[in-house]
């Protein structure tokens, strides 16, 4: 009984997306997004977009045809396609999945069938991941098929994608349904997840920027801490150079140190107190973003990783020379010839955090989130009176 | 009888302000027709949706089906037709019937078939291919109806089943429900038509203020509240009352000075002669003379106009000629 009631929930739900005629329009807007995907390419002479070539160094002299199209579907796929457009289109398609379920006349039929409340809402719950995983099979299978063809590499891996953007779309879906539980309303539920998505995009983003910034002045801090150290180092050369030539030490035997020096050093050696005064900057500079980065990092711990879980998929689709070179080919596209590059020292600090992120602390505090809102809204329809 | 619905002292207080329901008892029996009925906030269908568990009751004890109230395994054997229902638009009569059918558990052959034979008895195999969106009220009911038999229920409950359907299509839901009768199931309708529960009930139960106030068959209810009722032209006065009651020494006699009736109870016209001779001896002009029984319009408004019983939670007046 229990797979026959799960293909009727299942078959319904199908009927209703259709019925809405989302189902099929989210289908041809993947299969477009596949076409978009194939129309780019990269050859002997340089770009290609359809049937035209434009000529330039950027050819497969540089980058093989099998790497252009995963790092297409790395920068364009992933981010923009399956992280916001298949996103939006999915949380539009399913976001009256529960509201409608909990309108009156609609769950009291429903109710007095011998089907548990919770398998009920949970069924419904898995319709709307079931709908994007059908949208994410069309494109992954698409691009698939488009690097077997196009570069002759048959990537398999491209078929992660299900399950990651599945994970990732659940954590909004848990929201969705949540707020849909509560406020009864598709447009309150659609509306409040993609806040809430913006939100935790907000916070990715601030977390990045400050620890980046905590990052680069921690490196500044080295430097800073270098430069003293140095300067000490010529101060203490000074005073004996002072001492073997008789001259007298400012704060020794007497001598005054001269207004705006600290101590003896600083008075033989003024840069001294420019290094110091840039360590204590620094110093301060850190203390600062130390303090907004702990805020985000803790803020994060609680909230679920959507962009984290989308990079698992760049973690497992590329090696890690794949991933060196791209990163310096972006390195070398994105340099304007005006300095303002990276220390790449706070680069690899940066990308030291980012790699001790665990998959398992990745999707287990970010499932851990989703068991809270779903069980949540699981215990609000099983004790709700309709 | 075998109770297919036997509740006893059945509370609902919703968030701890309105006391839908007052202790309600209520026994429903194997085979039978049995109406509730009751003014608009009354508490029938809050009743109802506590049998089938769409909201839990404060407190509740009894079984439905020999099962627990709040046992899901009950509603294998129930089918539910929901006040202001609202089956899917985009499917077709056909796919809903298979798809409720499919919710309670039918294999996909006894659906098919079912679906099909359940179409023609509420008639709708016309109208079998259209979807649900282009019907009107009345044919959305009828789905309704066949939906709720779609798993062969033993006990199939019906909440305002004519909503929005018009005299033919009452009659065929009339006609319908008799059939289901005859067929062995128990039928528990709720409806505020009282001339429809009067057609088809075996049994009802008139609740007020989420009280049940009385129970029991129409005739056990209307027994010693009818008998000859006799209308005067002008006001009968106390005098001509004395005298007419004692002339029919030992019958039960209704009616107040000033009004223009009274009413016998008794079924025997024999006995009533007396009262006529008297009553003309006092100048009473009488206007017209018959056997009365009060309808269920009758009873339900007698037993709405009475006080209710407080608010004295878990208080249920006097089942005045409950038979259950």
């Amino acid at each position: 009984m229990i797979l026959r009631q799960t293909k009727a929930i299942l078959i319904d739900a199908y009927r209703e997306l259709n019925a809405k005629k989302l189902f099929w329009l989210t289908m041809i807007l993947n299969l477009l997004a596949v076409i978009g995907f194939a129309s780019i390419g990269i050859n002997e002479r340089g770009f290609s977009f359809l049937f035209w070539t434009i000529e330039g160094e950027f050819n497969t002299s540089v980058m093989s045809k099998s790497t252009f199209y995963k790092f297409e579907f790395i920068t364009w796929g992933i981010p923009i396609w399956l992280s916001w457009g298949t996103t939006v289109l999915a949380l539009i398609s399913t976001a009256g999945i529960i509201p409608d379920l909990v309108s009156g006349g609609t769950i009291e039929p429903l109710l007095s069938k011998p089907i548990s409340r919770a398998r009920l809402f949970l069924t419904k719950y898995l319709t709307g991941l079931g709908f994007v995983a059908a949208q994410v099979l069309v494109f992954s299978a698409g691009c698939f098929l488009v690097l077997g063809i196009r570069a002759g590499s048959w990537e398999f891996g491209m078929f992660l994608a299900i399950p990651i953007v599945l994970a990732f779309f659940s954590y909004l879906f848990s929201v969705c349904a949540f707020i849909g539980i509560v406020t009864r309303s598709t447009i309150t539920s659609l509306l409040l997840t993609i806040v809430f998505f913006l939100l935790v995009f907000g916070v990715h983003l601030s977390e990045a920027i400050t620890i980046s910034g905590r990052e680069n002045a921690a490196v500044q801090i080295e430097d800073a801490q270098d430069n003293v150290e140095s300067q000490e180092r010529f101060a203490t050369k000074q005073i004996e150079k002072y001492k073997e030539q008789g001259k007298p030490i400012p704060g020794q035997d007497g001598e005054p140190i001269p207004p705006g020096r600290s101590d003896t050093f600083e008075a033989v050696n003024p840069t001294l107190a420019f290094a110091r005064e840039n360590l204590v900057k620094a110093q301060r500079k850190y203390d600062s973003w130390e303090g907004w980065a702990d805020w985000f990092i803790r803020a994060k711990v609680v909230l679920p990783k959507t962009q984290e879980t989308i990079g698992l998929l760049e973690r497992n689709l590329i090696n890690d020379d794949e991933f060196d070179g791209f990163i310096e080919m972006m390195e070398r596209l994105s340099d304007d010839g005006s300095g303002n590059q990276q220390d790449p020292r706070a680069n690899d600090r940066i990308q030291a955090i980012y790699a001790g992120r665990s998959m398992t602390w990745i999707l287990g505090t970010s499932f851990a989130f989703e068991a809270f809102f779903l069980g949540l809204s699981t215990l609000i329809f099983v004790r709700r009176d309709f | 009888m075998s109770a297919v619905i036997d509740v006893q002292g059945v509370e609902k207080m919703y968030r701890r302000k309105v006391h839908a329901l007052r202790g309600v008892d209520l026994q429903v029996g194997a085979g039978e027709i049995f109406g509730l009925l009751g003014p608009n906030g009354a508490g029938k269908s809050t009743l109802v949706k506590v049998l089938m568990t769409v909201i839990s009751a404060t407190r509740c004890k009894g079984t439905m089906l020999g099962k627990k109230i709040g046992d899901k395994s009950a509603l294998t054997q129930v089918g539910y037709l929901p006040e202001h229902h609202n089956f899917p638009k985009y499917l077709t009569s056909q796919q809903v019937l298979r798809h409720f059918g499919a919710m309670a558990g039918v294999d996909r052959k006894t659906r098919n078939k079912r679906a099909d034979e359940l179409l023609e008895i509420v008639n709708m195999t016309d109208a079998a291919s259209h979807k649900l969106g282009t019907y009107s009220k009345g044919m959305r009911q009828r789905i309704g109806i066949a939906q709720a038999l779609m798993n062969d229920p033993k006990l199939v409950v019906l909440d305002e089943p004519t909503d929005g359907v018009d005299p033919i299509g009452r009659r065929d839901i009339r006609e319908i429900l008799l059939r289901l009768k005859g067929e062995g199931r128990t039928v528990f309708l709720n409806s505020h038509l009282l001339s429809e529960l009067e057609m088809v009930c075996d049994r009802v139960a008139i609740m007020v203020h989420g009280q049940m106030r009385q129970q029991g068959t129409i005739d056990d209810l209307t027994e010693g509240r009818s008998g000859f009722r006799i209308r005067s032209a002008t006001a009968i006065d106390g005098l001509a009352i004395d005298a007419s009651k004692a002339a029919v020494h030992g019958i039960e006699c209704a009616g107040e000075p000033g009004e223009h009736e009274l009413v016998f109870q008794t079924s025997n016209a024999q006995t009533v002669q007396p009262a006529i001779d008297s009553l003309r001896k006092h100048g009473v002009v009488i206007e017209s003379l018959g056997f009365h029984r009060p309808s269920l319009e009758d009873l339900f408004i007698q037993a709405v106009s009475e006080e209710p019983d407080g608010a004295r939670p878990g208080a249920q007046q006097g089942k005045k000629g409950a038979r259950s």
